[in-house]
């Protein structure tokens, strides 16, 4: 059951504030700020609003090792944590545990450009002994630390004082259902009371958006001001990078009506499978396919009781292709009825913090009875014969919603979730 | 605590690999190290002449080069940590016969990686692309050719578990785990999990690490986490002893073959061992300081013992973490002194990387396959250069010389920095 949940990306820092400016069709992709992206030929991202990072009580000893993830994490575990009235709890602190998935944490150049322009000879080269001897001291003494991929994720667990069973998985948006999983699989197995599933996505820098461009995921038309990430639509060209974090607790239904805590929905089922279409391209049909049954199976659903599939959609060519096909094919019976959305229209794509949002964001839907439309598509691929929801929200009692997510590299993952008491 | 009612899939190791400072394969290491042996030297990688630490465990090109002679377009392409993984994950996968089996999609991959650091030469290389206040010059950039695909592979930590299931032809889970020094327990921890839920058949899981690079290293040197004071590379790592003084860097990689026990007795492959149980936990202390009681350490060794349903007292030995830091082997002295209680100064302990040094997200998986060798040799590995007994340590750590005993049921520890925990428990295979 999930009993709490914490969310910050670019359409706001809590639960209501991104559900409202979701449903009523905003966007969260815009400029990118922070730095120039001449150059990069894609200029959108969907980027957070600069963090007042004073409430998140961090000490500045530890600032300096954080950067914009850390951060995230931390405001959306303190949300989720705070929500599931763990603050002050009676559970032993070792009963509860963190999984995470988080995308690459990458250098700061500036950390290390000061050990470089010290270690110059007269022609502007590198005078390697220079480097070797002193250079290499001008390197900020904590810079090792914000390089590693777990250290944010640490911060996160010391400041929430979890101790309980953890693991951090890396980078992609697998690995934040990964965390979910195995989160999940703790709780039942009764190793932890609580657990605390989270994802983030990496920071929008000119590292991950080189990474994603030489992936070959990134919109490039280099258009400033048009939408440019179109889940499923005949005109896609591509994903745009967002930012953001997505954090629920978990616990088992026992637990949560033993500590009076509402539960929010379920996560009942989840699948996963590897199979690259070459490149970067992601998994193949094949291997969504076997993701997606293996999450039904799981939760022993046949699909004609899936209301709503939480696509991955994330505007790519091969992704959407494949991911229509895998649909399609699960899918067969009642094709017509069954409705899909992408959330990446509006967030960008927030590589492990995307299965958690929509996994949040999967909750509010259910309380509302509404579907968000995928934003910026207008004119849906011709091979879909499923009802994509888009152009305007989609009223419709939902209680089984199947979560897809999938790495540009193969491995694809689904998860179940439930309405609460349905 | 521990729920009970659903009956659980046993996990068995059908194959093991390793390549480390001490030996090009597993067979090789462990002779060696159950002579005593210090694969600890001086680095020729790089220039290591102004350093405070200058040593490290490397491994011998020729172990690379010689035996893999079908894989130079795979070398050509890859970083130092993916040659040594190709290493350890082919000599587990032979011995488990892996490509016998049909169904390609129950065989997963959970390995424990970083990505590499930076070279020297790429900092050098992007600084002329930068002006130093937030523009890139990414026309010159990309014209110079030198931003290439590779270049940010290298640094990711998701190359292992992309090249794994291509390298082998697996469909099943795919994971990385990038816990620091507990990465490659994890990765364990986190196979054994998959296959007990159903989720897989078969996982190759482990840890590989190559940070003896310059900026890897001087990663290590600034935050002065290693060994500066030795007489002799060879005696630099020194866990428990009273004059250790930090760590000794290695690069190494380690992976066994998990399988659930059925499906191995079917196909009729040699079970090597058995995985009992894994407990995982964080300190919640601080990022750089490992817990002053060792509180993460006894939540991590408690729980393995849970989940293996054994009592400590059923522990003939524990395979320490050991880093030969001031702190770590004090405070995982007085863990196990927590979870053994008195019983905890007749448990041999030892650390392998006394020998082997500290390979990072390599390190898990090594010692839990050389706890296993020993197991099954009925030999306990040794921590070498006990010279000058720490009074705050004073378990028997198995001093000097291997140990000639049967054992039955062990214990293999490692922790992260960052404070993330795993213990491994393992038995010797039973029917």
């Amino acid at each position: 059951m999930m009993t709490g949940a914490g969310i910050i990306c670019s359409l706001g820092s809590h639960v209501p504030e991104v559900w409202d400016a979701l449903i009523s069709g905003r966007t969260g992709i815009g400029p990118i700020d922070g730095f120039d992206p001449n150059g990069f030929s894609c200029l959108l991202a969907a980027q957070v609003r600069p963090l007042d990072i004073s409430d998140l009580k961090i000490h500045p000893r530890d600032a300096r090792i954080m950067d914009t993830p850390s951060y995230l994490l931390l405001k959306a575990a303190r949300d989720a944590f705070r929500g599931a009235r763990l603050e002050g709890t009676q559970i032993p602190r070792e009963e509860i545990g963190f999984f995470a998935g988080m995308g690459m944490m990458d250098y700061d150049i500036e950390d290390l450009l000061p050990a470089v322009l010290k270690s110059l000879d007269a022609t502007g080269g590198l005078n390697y002994s220079a480097f070797y001897s002193r250079g290499y001291t001008e390197v900020h003494p904590l810079w090792p630390l914000s390089m590693l991929n777990n250290i944010g994720f640490c911060q996160v667990g010391t400041s929430l004082d979890l101790q309980g069973e953890n693991s951090v998985f890396s980078p992609h948006a697998d690995s934040g259902m990964m965390a979910i999983a195995e989160g999940a699989k703790s709780v039942l197995d009764g190793r932890a009371q609580v657990v605390l599933c989270g994802g983030v996505s990496e920071k929008v820098s000119p590292f991950s958006l080189a990474r994603a461009r030489l992936c070959g995921v990134l919109n490039t038309t280099g258009a400033k001001d048009g939408p440019s990430c179109k889940p499923f639509d005949a005109e896609r060209r591509g994903t745009v990078l967002g930012e953001g974090a997505g954090v629920i607790a978990l616990e088992r239904e026992s637990s949560a009506r033993r500590r009076g805590v509402e539960p929010l929905a379920a996560v009942t089922g989840h699948g996963c499978s590897c199979e690259c279409q070459g490149g970067c391209a992601g998994p193949t049909a094949k291997a969504m396919t076997l993701a997606m049954k293996s999450a039904l199976d799981r939760s022993g659903l046949n699909p004609s009781e899936i209301d709503l599939v939480m696509a991955h959609g994330d505007g790519t060519l091969a992704g959407d292709r494949s991911e229509i096909e895998a649909i399609q094919h699960v899918f067969s019976d009642g094709i017509e009825n069954l409705h899909v959305s992408s959330s990446k229209g509006a967030l960008g794509h927030l590589l492990a913090g995307a299965p958690l949002a929509d996994a949040i964001l999967t909750i509010s839907m259910m309380n509302h009875g509404l579907i968000p439309a995928t934003l910026h598509t207008s004119a849906p691929d011709p091979s879909i014969r499923f009802h994509l929801v888009h152009g305007k929200p989609v009223k419709k009692d939902l209680k089984r919603v199947l979560i897809n997510c999938q790495s540009c590299e193969g491995q694809a993952a689904s998860i179940v979730v439930e309405a609460a008491g349905g | 605590m521990v729920n009970r009612d659903v009956p659980r899939r046993r996990v068995v190791i059908t194959g093991y690999g390793m390549i480390t400072s001490l030996g090009k394969d597993a067979e090789e290491t462990f002779e060696n190290a159950s002579q005593g042996k210090s694969g600890i030297d001086y680095l020729t990688a790089f220039d290591t002449t102004h350093l405070p630490c200058r040593i490290g465990g490397q491994v011998k090109e020729e172990w690379l080069e010689k035996s893999d002679p079908e894989a130079d377009r795979f070398y050509k392409f890859s970083s130092r940590g993916l040659k040594l993984m190709r290493r350890a994950t082919l000599e587990a996968a032979g011995q488990a016969r892996l490509h016998e089996l049909t169904n390609r999609e129950r065989i997963g991959i959970s390995f424990g990686f970083h990505g590499d650091s930076p070279e020297v030469d790429d900092l050098m290389f992007l600084h002329r692309f930068y002006d130093g206040k937030g523009t890139w010059d990414m026309k010159g950039l990309m014209r110079s050719g030198g931003y290439s695909f590779l270049n940010f592979l290298r640094r990711k930590p998701d190359v292992a578990t992309t090249i794994l299931p291509k390298m082998f032809d697996c469909k099943g889970p795919n994971l990385t785990v990038a816990s620091a020094c507990a990465a490659g327990s994890q990765a364990i921890g986190e196979a054994y999990r998959l296959i007990q839920e159903g989720k897989a058949d078969v996982m190759i899981a482990g840890g590989s690490e190559a940070a003896l690079n310059f900026m890897g290293f001087i990663g290590f040197v600034l935050i002065k986490a290693l060994a500066e004071r030795y007489s002799v590379p060879q005696k630099a790592s020194r866990p428990f002893d009273r004059k250790r003084n930090g760590f000794v860097m290695s690069e190494a990689a380690g992976a066994v073959i998990l399988e659930e026990r059925e499906h191995a007795r079917s196909r009729k492959i040699p079970i090597l061992g058995e995985l009992l149980g894994y407990g995982a936990s964080a300190d919640a202390y601080r990022i750089t300081d490992t817990h002053p009681t060792g509180l993460g350490a006894v939540l991590a060794m408690k729980g393995a013992l849970e989940e293996a349903s054994v009592r400590p007292e059923k522990i003939d030995y524990i395979n320490a973490h050991g880093t030969s830091t001031a702190m770590n082997d004090v405070t995982e002295t007085k863990a196990i002194k927590e979870v053994f209680g008195a019983r905890a100064k007749e448990i041999p302990v030892s650390s392998n990387k006394s020998m082997l040094g500290h390979s990072i997200a390599g390190a898990g998986a090594l010692e839990m396959i050389l706890t296993l060798m020993g197991m099954n040799r009925s030999i306990i590995l040794p921590t070498i250069n006990q010279e000058f007994p720490d009074p705050k340590c004073d378990l028997d750590y198995v001093p000097n010389e291997a140990r000639r005993r049967e054992h039955q049921v062990a214990l293999s520890n490692s922790f992260g920095f960052g404070g993330q925990n795993a213990c491994l428990c393992i038995g010797r295979y039973v029917e």
